[in-house]
């Protein structure tokens, strides 16, 4: 439950909506059982006075109450079922905005290179599957449980109240055995085995992903039949625990069904005696055991929803694990920079949690205005300097300070959005004018002047619509419409061709005039223009 | 990938239904068991109540009927968890199969066109689409059949009782599903409409989601969080314009549920008073009216179980389609069949006017012939889209030829094991030691670490704690594009191949890589080994003693 807490919470935040849906279904399912229970009372009645008349006694019924009830319930019910879909499928939706925009919010506050561990898929599967677990929280276990309380208790209410305390308190006993059937039995039935077999499914997911990328070397080997083998058992493996859990499911929910039936036939056992001792009308006999047997459709919901609890909840914990924890790095100790002084870092280690440090005892200064070139292979830990400068790694040791800075990534990272959005990011106030000059500069502004949407234009998911060149000038671009007055540029000219990289290198010279610029590269001969270059060194 | 046909998806599950047709039929049996104990109950209940309060019955003589009613109750719940037993297996067969069939067709598409598709789309079909079939299999066809057996047994029943009453539930049945296509044709119409504003506005998410590092750098993650807010509420509003018509649907059934449940009851108490006199009205007592009110409901039950169900359906047909059109799928229009085991010398590879084309207007080789002897280390050099992988892909078996025939050590390729190193390394979630015993399972420890330091990789090795059952990525932290690849020569140095091919093996890597690599695979030339590999790399051709040069389609000595 400790899992569940922070989602309870945020679903709580909006009682007034969850109540007036739980009242929907609630009139929905009231109107479903008077239906019955009136109609069984009538026609109990018209049978009595019908057989009343028949022998010729005088006798009376009216007919225009209970007539009208059951016309009334029959409507009803139809219009609160559909009411209580449409709003409460409303408020699911609300709770997903609420659930993804926390749990953006929550990711925003946690370090890059923690949130790496995941593949793109689990990610996908975390934020698909893991979340529709959670928004569906209220609809199909909250409330139904909720309601199945409330409902149960107006019917001993009404044992009470028609029949006799006796009655009431042994139909609560079987009621109360039949909840915890349909509740807490299932839950603690099924719990362990519906976790395990959600994380099963999601190492299953890394699992084939792999398959997948090393199939050409699998192939050589020829082991992809041994290795597609073992992921056919552990499919078969993860099915076969979803079969145990639906079996079991499925035995709570007939187990809980008979016991609200013996409940029906309970209260007319009672019930004929209290008839027969003239203590109740027949009408009130049948009546009492009718609603009962309506509890069963309330009933109906809860063993599905608690058989899926455990996996709601290992849903849960993963979210909590994997966008909740970690804080937002802390820029070291910042210490005070010097006028004339871009950036100083002082002592520092750059290094990953519960890893040997990449760096330690690192010192670097750079005057305003420098252009400093910093060269190391790959794996010299070149990219994750830049992240411990840009502040994206937490600093164990040392401090650092530094002025605002704009920060390209090795990565080329576009959003599935327009050309615009993907510029604004870097300056939220720059006008079309200045947009159009950055493209010029990075030989894009014909690429799009061409487009129908100019700089509406669509760019793909990741920029899928953009060669690999044309997705890296964009970024760069965007970090140069940034007025923060250090650039730091991680392969700047990935993915361009000899002749473009120089004459943008060129440019560049223009392009940050008065700034500070870092530039990090494989070789001196992906640098721009610089005064002054690093090497690194294992 | 063209979409299947629709009546070729069902078709195919229908196929795939007679696999499990005993699980399947077991389903419907116990749930027209429990459906029929259902009838009984209530014909006891009616009984009960018509014995004690019209005929004055003392309790203590009703007893045998309670008890009957109670064996019936427990029938009933023995049925109903029979029906979710068999229901549970029917689809562990079904998709058993299906999974069968996805991978054979991976593996007679081959490592070469599989790329063509995402590893996350494919591994998306072989899990998600192939559980979308349970609910098909297990819930929804079963339910089809007992959406019409329950019920005609209701109104065979309720017919015998009172013709009348029998005449009211019938000509409401066939209405529900009239007008519960109307509506649902209403829902797909709108559905259509906004499927691409939906699976945009909810793309947005996860694009957000993976730029975030991006985001927090220019501080935007406040901007974003907002528009992810209006996105989703804007999602949410086109998602209700859908569903309100697509409730209505059920609106339609709980009307009539509903309606025919209060005909009954205000026809059965007229009947009763006696203020109907026609037709089987005055015949009616407590036990028949209470009868047929209490089993109303019972007959419209199986078919709101069935509306529940139907997304089942819906899930599954747009699964079965997408699987279907991939393994319908056929890669390489115009290939010819497997050769036939060549003929040649099993102490050379041969190729005899191989001719190969994805495109039949763009030989990417043209009847080409070439002889590589046993121990040789060949270089294919040649400007980019000559010809170099195609020809390593044909060798590995990766892919065949359109015409011609290639022969290596005497067998026909991809009969035989041997080393691939691609242009990327291949990891996978666990140990070192997992991932070396992947392609060499009987491997001993000695030799994986031995393996791990001809690549370079011991030193890494001695930083981490356990050692060999070190997880190789731990934290998010993994291996960098150089040791990925090292990890994967890794395995070839372990598994001793006869043939090693390898497409750029240093092709982006830093210089440290790069040194053991070339160490690696001069080693490997020193072992004899027969090593084929693409390369512009100056210190590889040295390494070769021989080179080939590829170009438009054609290879010669260079």
């Amino acid at each position: 439950m400790r899992e569940l807490k922070p989602w309870l919470q945020l679903i709580f935040k909006r009682p007034v909506r969850l109540f007036a849906g739980g009242a929907l279904m609630f009139a929905t399912l009231l109107s479903g059982l008077s239906l019955l229970a009136a109609s069984g009372w009538f026609i109990t009645e018209t049978a009595i006075v019908g057989l009343l008349l028949a022998a010729g006694t005088a006798a009376t019924i009216n007919l225009y109450v209970p007539g009208g009830a059951i016309r009334f319930f029959a409507v009803s019910r139809t219009v609160f079922r559909y009411l209580e879909r449409v709003y409460n499928h409303d408020t699911v939706l609300r709770l997903l905005t609420d659930i993804r925009v926390a749990l953006f919010k929550g990711l925003a506050g946690t370090h890059g290179p923690g949130r790496s561990g995941l593949s793109g898929a689990q990610w996908l599967s975390r934020l698909t599957s893991d979340v529709d677990a959670l928004d569906t929280l209220y609809l199909r276990l909250i409330a139904p449980t909720a309601l199945a309380g409330l409902t149960t208790m107006l019917v001993l209410i009404l044992a009470t109240v028609l029949f006799d305390p006796n009655t009431a308190l042994w139909l609560t006993l079987v009621l109360l055995a039949a909840l915890l059937v349909a509740t807490a039995s299932v839950y603690l039935a099924t719990s362990d085995l519906a976790a395990r077999q959600s994380t099963r499914q999601d190492d299953l997911r890394t699992a084939v992903i792999e398959h997948i990328e090393g199939f050409p070397e699998l192939t050589a080997a020829g082991r992809t039949g041994k290795h597609a083998a073992w992921l056919m058992r552990q499919a078969h493996q993860a099915n076969a625990e979803q079969a145990r859990v639906d079996t079991r499911v499925g035995w709570h929910l007939a187990g809980s069904h008979l016991l609200i039936h013996l409940a029906a036939v309970l209260a007319l056992w009672l019930g004929l005696a209290l008839f027969q001792a003239g203590a109740i009308t027949g009408p009130v006999l049948v009546l009492l055991p009718i609603a009962l047997l309506g509890l069963a459709e309330v009933f109906a919901m809860l063993p599905d929803a608690f058989g899926k609890l455990g996996a709601t909840m290992a849903s849960a914990a993963r979210l909590n694990r994997d966008c909740r924890k970690g804080q937002r790095p802390q820029v070291g100790a910042v210490g005070e920079l010097n006028a004339g002084t871009a950036l100083q870092a002082d002592n520092i280690t750059v290094k990953y949690a519960g890893y040997a440090p990449l760096f330690s005892h690192f010192n670097l200064t750079v005057s305003s205005g420098e252009r400093l070139g910093v060269i190391g292979h790959s794996g010299s830990g070149k990219s994750s300097l830049a992240d411990a400068l840009a502040g994206l790694l937490p600093l164990p040791h040392g401090s650092l300070a530094r002025e605002a800075c704009a920060y390209l990534t090795q990565k080329t990272v576009l959003f599935d959005d327009t050309l615009r959005a993907n510029l604004l990011l870097g300056a939220p106030d720059a006008s079309d004018t200045e947009l159009w000059r950055i493209l010029e500069h990075m030989e894009l502004a014909d690429r799009f002047a061409t487009e129908p949407d100019r700089l509406d234009t669509w760019i793909g998911s990741s920029g899928s619509r953009l060669s690999g060149g044309e997705a890296r000038r964009l970024a760069l671009a965007r970090v140069l419409l940034s007025p923060a007055p250090l650039v730091i540029l991680d392969e700047p000219f990935t993915g361009l061709d000899v002749d473009t990289r120089a004459r943008i290198a060129k440019r560049l010279e223009t392009l940050l005039e008065g700034k500070t610029l870092i530039v990090l590269a494989h070789g001196p001969d992906a640098l721009p223009g610089t005064d002054r270059v690093l090497s690194l060194s294992g | 990938m063209a979409e299947a046909d629709p009546q070729e998806v069902r078709r195919w599950l229908a196929d795939l239904a007679k696999g499990s047709r005993v699980w399947i039929r077991s389903t419907v049996i116990a749930g027209t068991v429990a459906g029929v104990a259902t009838v009984i109950q209530m014909a006891l209940l009616a009984r009960i109540v018509h014995r004690g309060v019209i005929e004055k019955v003392a309790v203590a003589d009703l007893a045998p009927l309670f008890f009957s009613l109670i064996l019936v109750l427990v029938v009933r719940a023995l049925a109903q968890g029979a029906q979710a037993r068999f229901a549970a297996l029917s689809s562990e067969r079904v998709r058993r199969v299906v999974r069968r069939q996805l991978h054979n067709h991976w593996q007679a598409t081959g490592p070469v066109e599989l790329a063509q598709s995402s590893a996350g789309t494919l591994a998306r079909e072989w899990i998600d689409h192939v559980e979308a079939l349970h609910g098909y299999f297990a819930r929804f066809l079963p339910q089809m059949f007992l959406s019409v057996i329950v019920p005609s047994v209701i109104l065979v029943l309720v017919f015998w009782v009172d013709w009348l009453a029998g005449l009211f539930l019938l000509a409401s049945a066939p209405l529900i599903p009239l007008f519960m296509a109307l509506v649902g044709m209403g829902a797909e119409k709108l559905n259509q409409q906004h499927f691409d504003t939906i699976s945009r506005l909810s793309g947005q998410f996860l694009d957000k989601v993976r730029g975030l590092t991006t985001l927090q750098l220019f501080g935007q993650t406040a901007w974003a969080s907002e528009l992810i807010r209006e996105r989703s509420d804007q999602y949410r509003r086109v998602t209700m314009k859908t569903l309100r018509v697509a409730f209505l649907s059920s609106a339609v059934l709980e009307f009539f549920a509903s309606v025919a449940i209060a005909v009954v009851a205000i026809y059965i108490g007229f009947g009763l008073l006696g203020y109907i006199s026609f037709g089987p009205a005055d015949e009616l007592t407590l036990f028949s009216g209470l009868l047929v009110l209490l089993l109303a409901p019972e007959f419209f039950q199986p078919l709101r179980t069935l509306s529940q169900h139907y997304h089942d359906r819906a899930a599954a047909l747009g699964a079965s389609s997408e699987i279907l059109a991939r393994l319908n799928s056929h890669p390489y229009a115009g290939q010819a069949e497997r050769a036939a085991v060549p003929t040649g010398s099993p102490e050379r590879i041969e190729l005899r006017s191989v001719h190969k084309a994805y495109r039949p207007e763009q030989p990417v080789l043209r009847n080409c012939n070439l002889t590589i002897n046993r121990g040789d280390v060949v270089a294919l050099t040649g400007p980019t889209g000559g010809g170099k992988s195609t020809l390593l892909h044909l060798l590995a078996g990766f892919t065949v030829p359109n015409s011609g025939t290639l022969s290596v050590f005497g067998q026909a390729p991809g009969e035989f094991r041997f080393g691939w190193l691609g242009q990327k390394g291949f990891l996978v979630h666990g140990t070192w030691a997992d991932n070396l015993r992947l392609t060499s399972p009987e491997a001993s420890d000695i030799a994986i670490e031995t393996a791990l330091r001809n690549v370079g990789l011991g030193a890494l090795l001695g930083t981490r704690k356990d050692g060999l059952y070190s997880p190789v990525s731990e934290e998010g932290q993994g291996l960098s594009g150089g040791q990925a690849r090292r990890l994967s020569l890794a395995r070839i140095f372990l598994a001793d191949y006869d043939l090693i091919l390898l497409d750029e093996p240093t092709a982006g890597l830093d210089s440290d890589s790069e040194v053991f690599v070339l160490e690696a695979l001069h080693k490997l030339a020193l072992a004899g080994k027969t090593l084929v590999f693409s390369t512009h790399h100056q210190a590889l051709l040295t390494l070769a003693n021989r080179i080939l040069l590829v170009s438009g389609g054609e290879m010669r000595d260079a």
